[in-house]
């Protein structure tokens, strides 16, 4: 599994948000082309992962939208603060989303006003996840009780490293190692399975990437 | 020029995916997922594996479970 600590830190530029707030304010398209092309995938990255992929492009879209109106009002009096405003925008529109169903849930209960929805799981992604669940269940089977007892605490039961270092006796590098040879097993085998069901033994780094089991 | 913040490190990213980071590390973090991509990724396989192995532990307690001997109840 590739760590971004792996990249340099240098790898993500700085950003002119004045530059950007003033074109925006300035209704200069070039201002909202920009903001586009900065936090598109971030966007979209936020809301898949609190709302799931129904209905993103829409979202996102909204989300822009948003943002920009916010903007154009004066909403935003330090530009330098643009990236912490457009994640507080994000942020309250999950809460408005996450509001809206919990409303139509309750909604659902009630014959008069039902509304049906579409709540199929994503095959393709259902497929991933318990081809995911299934490797995780073989790497704890493989591990030494001890190791999967370690795991079972922190995944399962949450406990904190500290307490699970102290009721097992272990030291900070030894739970550490516990988790990074479970976590590369479990990488190792999801590549192993990725290169006999496309034909090929070992796989470029770059590759690799890309062949990572969990995503 | 505003500087978007330093990579996140495989225990921030571990943290995030299960919600243990303090707010204000929230903050930070998110200010930095909106505008990386490789931390995006690393988040998103992090999510993924979490909850695996959130799931075959929960698998591996219940088998555990039943393999144990029952309690004889006294007297019986």
């Amino acid at each position: 599994m590739n760590s971004p600590a792996d990249v340099p830190a240098e790898g993500v530029e700085t950003q002119p948000w004045a530059s950007i707030v003033q074109r925006i304010q300035a209704n200069e398209p070039s201002g909202m082309e920009e903001l586009y092309k900065v936090f598109t995938t971030g966007i979209r990255f936020h809301l898949c992962r609190q709302l799931g992929p129904q209905d993103l492009d829409d979202r996102v879209h909204d989300a822009f939208l948003t943002i920009a109106q916010s903007i154009r009002r004066g909403d935003l009096r330090e530009p330098e603060r643009l990236m912490g405003y457009v994640r507080t925008v994000v942020r309250r529109q999950v809460a408005g989303y996450i509001g809206i169903a919990m409303s139509a849930r309750r909604t659902l209960v009630d014959p008069d006003h039902a509304i049906l929805r579409d709540r199929k799981p994503d095959p393709e992604r259902k497929a991933i996840e318990e081809q995911n669940n299934e490797l995780a269940m073989r790497v704890l089977n493989t591990l030494p009780l001890r190791d999967r007892e370690v795991l079972v605490r922190f995944y399962l039961q949450e406990q904190s490293p500290s307490q699970i270092c102290r009721d097992m006796r272990l030291t900070a590098t030894q739970f550490r190692l516990t988790k990074s040879r479970a976590k590369a097993r479990f990488t190792e085998l999801g590549l192993a399975r990725f290169s006999r069901r496309h034909g090929f033994q070992a796989a470029a780094p770059e590759r690799r990437r890309e062949a990572s089991p969990v995503s | 020029m505003a500087k978007v913040g330093l990579h996140l490190d495989e225990e921030t990213v571990e943290k995030y995916s299960m919600s243990k980071l303090s707010s204000r590390k929230v903050v930070e973090a998110e200010k930095h997922l909106l505008v990386c991509e490789a931390c995006q990724k690393a988040v998103a396989d992090s999510d993924a594996y979490v909850a695996a192995m959130k799931k075959a532990a929960a698998g591996v307690r219940k088998s555990e479970e039943k393999q144990k001997p029952r309690r004889r109840v006294a007297g019986k």
